[in-house]
């Protein structure tokens, strides 16, 4: 089973958004469509999801079309970048009404799921941002998705709230076997969260692979590291002088205010990362995960 | 210069209260009983809640309707011709309609002057629902439509579509236009006078003829009348927004605009 | 597209009315249309200045009668006219106002007003609290002229038009309160019917309908005009 996305074209008015988008959704997959804003990417999703019609192409689920059928018949759920709680429910009456048999025990189930189970009776507007979006996350998963959208689900939440929350989607997602697409601009995220990622220029997909082979060959997605054995983005870094994997500085520099430092791995690859200013250049330091970010 | 425009405006606005203060005094009196007990007047209060109901609960309906559509479909130019019955004046309209269904030119099958109030009742459908129209249009255009989109792809039937995504931020402009029709249209002169017939009259009419014509210069019924017709409006009012309060204020402090 | 025509043809319908008999074309009673003109004047005028002032207030207040004031100006339109009308009646006879143009002006300024104010606000709500926050930082004088004023004037003529159309939909008001003496084109329509003249009704009919649509079109071309000189001053 896998989703195919053929040949997609969309045009509004003059402009042409989508132009002849090709790529396959493996099962059980997490994929990234990355682009800027404009690129197009927020409507292959809205595509999928039946919201918007395509002026050509198609969409296949486990080779079947979905062209024809409406979206609320195609058993694919999204989350989108504002929670979009109905406001008259209830936080649990949320999660009730996108259960198949309006059961409020599933509903309980799905809270407790995203760490909720004691805000049933909570009103919409108690609740935090984070925790607006994680009712969301428990409203769409409990419409039994076959396929979960996820249109920038980040973009307003506080960095350290996103990682949390980045974390805990991949792993549920992962661990329920679902099959997932990721539209984003932030490349970072695509590489936490994804297995494979589309890339996507003015409508048109530049590349499709692998987080490792992008890592490995697209510039932008080299800002990561290796640090045990993960790949951590650069803010998630910081450097010490006692342990972590070793790093040599080469060259400092000053910006905004502040003392930048440029590392070479043993490898070859190198670099930059905000440094103390008595750390002198020539001399080995350790890089690991900043402290904040141990969960 | 702004506080006392401020100041005149709120002295005008407390006109209409102290007008129902005036007629409380001057209805105090009424014989109540026989009030209540004249056939006539029974006769014109049972019309005009039939009447008022059924032009407010269409207008309504259409109204919304429309306003759904027009915002869904695009349609600009269907939305500038739909208001143009709003800026034809009541009594012009009430005219129209009574050339449309009388004599020679009418259609058949309905008089100008029946005591269905059938012609009463289309002209205020024809006037009001473009006023339902307009206060929901900007209710729809302001309206999330991710609400609707989240709801379909939550797998919701088109009727909980409707339900959850788009009817609790109706509630309040629905309210007030039902209101506001329902004052409008239960205790007017001018439409149901043009197009109604001798007996029974609506509530309006039969008041306005009794206090402006001789025979009952000294009635005190009518101001009676009026007076109970707005407590029972106003008792609506009341009822209505007290026992939607508190959801409209959960709507007001969860929606994403 | 045929569900659109079908429901532009229901609404056009009622118009083919003003077709099927000739108007008369002789003006019978010059006093009511001098009448009708010179109430709709002051009338849209005061609707215009009150509503938008108080709506202006409404905006920024932050006094702690706001609500009961809010409450205060809207409640008006929860009450049936013809109670507000029986009321005003008896308090005007109070103080000797019946018959009077004063009186009749003033019964129709306590049943436009809320309308007026109602319009005002939303209008004031759809350009939006961040837009006008802007215009509040310009000084007095600048801030009506240039940019208040640009940005209300819809508003206003709708203000305008819907005072114009409450005015002329009025026959037991100013009938009641004006005691009979100051006729209008409405109670001129209102007797020509009840006397069965038709062509004379129709011709009153079409009057009313055209009224609105002339202070339509006469305060859109004054808007845009003032608009235009307003941008050519700033260039």
């Amino acid at each position: 089973m896998s989703l195919n996305v053929v040949d997609l074209r969309k045009q509004f008015g003059s402009r042409q958004i989508l132009d002849d988008v090709d790529f396959e959704v493996a099962l059980h997959d997490i994929h990234a469509i990355v682009g800027v804003s404009g690129s197009g990417k927020s409507t292959i999703l809205r595509i999928i999801a039946g919201l918007e019609t395509a002026d050509g192409g198609d969409v296949r689920w486990n080779h079947r079309s979905l062209n024809k059928i409406p979206a609320h018949k195609r058993r694919v759920t999204m989350l989108s970048q504002t929670a979009l709680l109905f406001p008259h429910l209830t936080v649990g009456e949320n999660v009730t009404l996108a259960t198949r048999k309006r059961s409020r025990k599933q509903a309980e189930h799905w809270l407790q799921v995203v760490r909720l189970g004691d805000r049933y009776d909570a009103e919409i507007h108690e609740l935090s941002g984070g925790e607006q979006q994680r009712v969301s996350l428990a409203r769409a998963l409990a419409a039994e998705p076959e396929l979960l959208l996820l249109d920038e689900p980040f973009t307003n939440l506080d960095p350290k709230l996103k990682l949390d929350l980045q974390r805990f989607i991949r792993d549920l997602v992962k661990e329920l076997n679902l099959t997932a697409v990721l539209v984003t601009h932030d490349r970072e995220e695509a590489m936490l969260m994804a297995d494979r990622v589309t890339l996507l220029e003015a409508g048109k997909v530049t590349r499709t692979g692998t987080v490792e082979e992008l890592y490995d060959s697209e510039p932008g997605f080299g800002d990561f590291v290796m640090i045990d054995g993960e790949l951590r983005p650069l803010s998630e870094v910081e450097i010490s002088e006692t342990i972590g994997e070793p790093v040599q500085l080469m060259k400092k520099i000053y910006r905004f205010g502040q003392c930048f430092g440029e590392y070479h791995f043993e490898d070859g690859r190198s670099i930059m990362l905000p440094t103390h200013e008595w750390f002198q250049i020539g001399m080995m330091y350790r890089m690991k995960r900043k402290e904040e970010y141990h969960a | 210069m702004l506080r006392s425009s401020v100041a005149l405006t709120i002295l005008v606005s407390l006109f209409p209260l102290t007008a129902l203060l005036f007629l409380g005094i001057e209805a105090t009196g009424t014989d109540w009983g026989a009030l209540l007990t004249d056939e006539t007047w029974r006769d014109s209060f049972v019309t005009t809640l039939y009447v008022v109901s059924v032009s407010t609960m269409l207008s309504l309906v259409f109204g919304t309707w429309l306003a759904r559509t027009v915002v869904k479909q695009r349609w600009r130019f269907t939305s500038t011709i739909l208001k143009i019955p709003m800026f034809v004046p009541h009594i012009a309209a009430a005219y129209l309609f009574w050339l449309l269904f009388s004599g020679a030119n009418g259609f058949g099958g309905i008089e100008a002057n029946e005591r269905d109030y059938v012609t009463v009742i289309l002209t205020y459908i024809w006037k009001e629902i473009p006023f339902v129209f307009l206060m929901m249009l900007g209710t729809y255009e302001q309206l999330n439509r991710g609400y609707v989109e989240t709801a379909k792809t939550l797998q919701l039937s088109p009727y909980a579509q409707f339900k959850h995504a788009e009817f609790p931020f109706l509630i309040k402009p629905l309210l007030d236009s039902t209101w506001i029709l329902v004052a409008f249209i239960s205790f007017a002169y001018e439409v149901p006078a043009l197009l109604g017939v001798t007996y029974p009259k609506l509530l309006g009419v039969l008041a306005y003829e009794r206090l402006s014509t001789g025979l009952y210069l000294e009635a005190t019924a009518p101001y009676a009348v009026a007076l109970i017709w707005t407590c029972l409006v106003g008792f609506g009012v009341f009822v209505s927004y007290l026992m939607t309060a508190s959801l409209r204020r959960r709507i007001e402090r969860g929606v994403r605009r | 597209m045929i569900r659109q025509g079908f429901i532009l043809c229901l609404t056009l319908l009622p118009f083919i009315s003003l077709f099927f008999i000739a108007p008369s074309m002789g003006i019978e009673n010059n006093e009511a249309i001098v009448h009708t003109v010179g109430l709709t004047i002051i009338l849209s005028g005061i609707n215009v200045w009150l509503a938008t002032t108080f709506a202006w207030w409404l905006l920024w207040t932050e006094s702690r009668w706001k609500h009961v004031l809010e409450w205060l100006v809207f409640l008006p339109l929860f009450i049936p006219m013809l109670a507000t009308l029986f009321g005003l009646y008896l308090i005007l006879a109070e103080v000797g106002l019946i018959g009077t143009y004063v009186g009749v002006m003033l019964a129709l300024l306590v049943v436009t007003i809320p309308y007026s104010i109602r319009l005002a606000y939303n209008g004031m709500a759809v350009i939006g609290r961040p837009l006008l926050e802007q215009a509040r930082l310009l000084p007095m004088s600048r801030r009506v002229v240039y940019v208040l004023y640009p940005l209300f004037s819809r508003t206003m003529r709708t203000i305008a038009l819907f005072s114009t159309v409450i005015l002329l939909s009025q026959f037991a008001l100013i009938q009641l309160i004006g005691a009979g003496l100051i006729p209008t084109v409405t109670t001129e329509l209102y007797q020509s019917y009840a006397g069965n003249n038709r062509s004379l009704a129709l011709s009153n009919t079409w009057m009313l309908i055209l009224f609105p649509v002339v202070i339509y079109f006469l305060l859109s071309g004054w808007n845009r005009w003032m608009v235009r000189m307003l941008k050519g001053r700033l260039q």
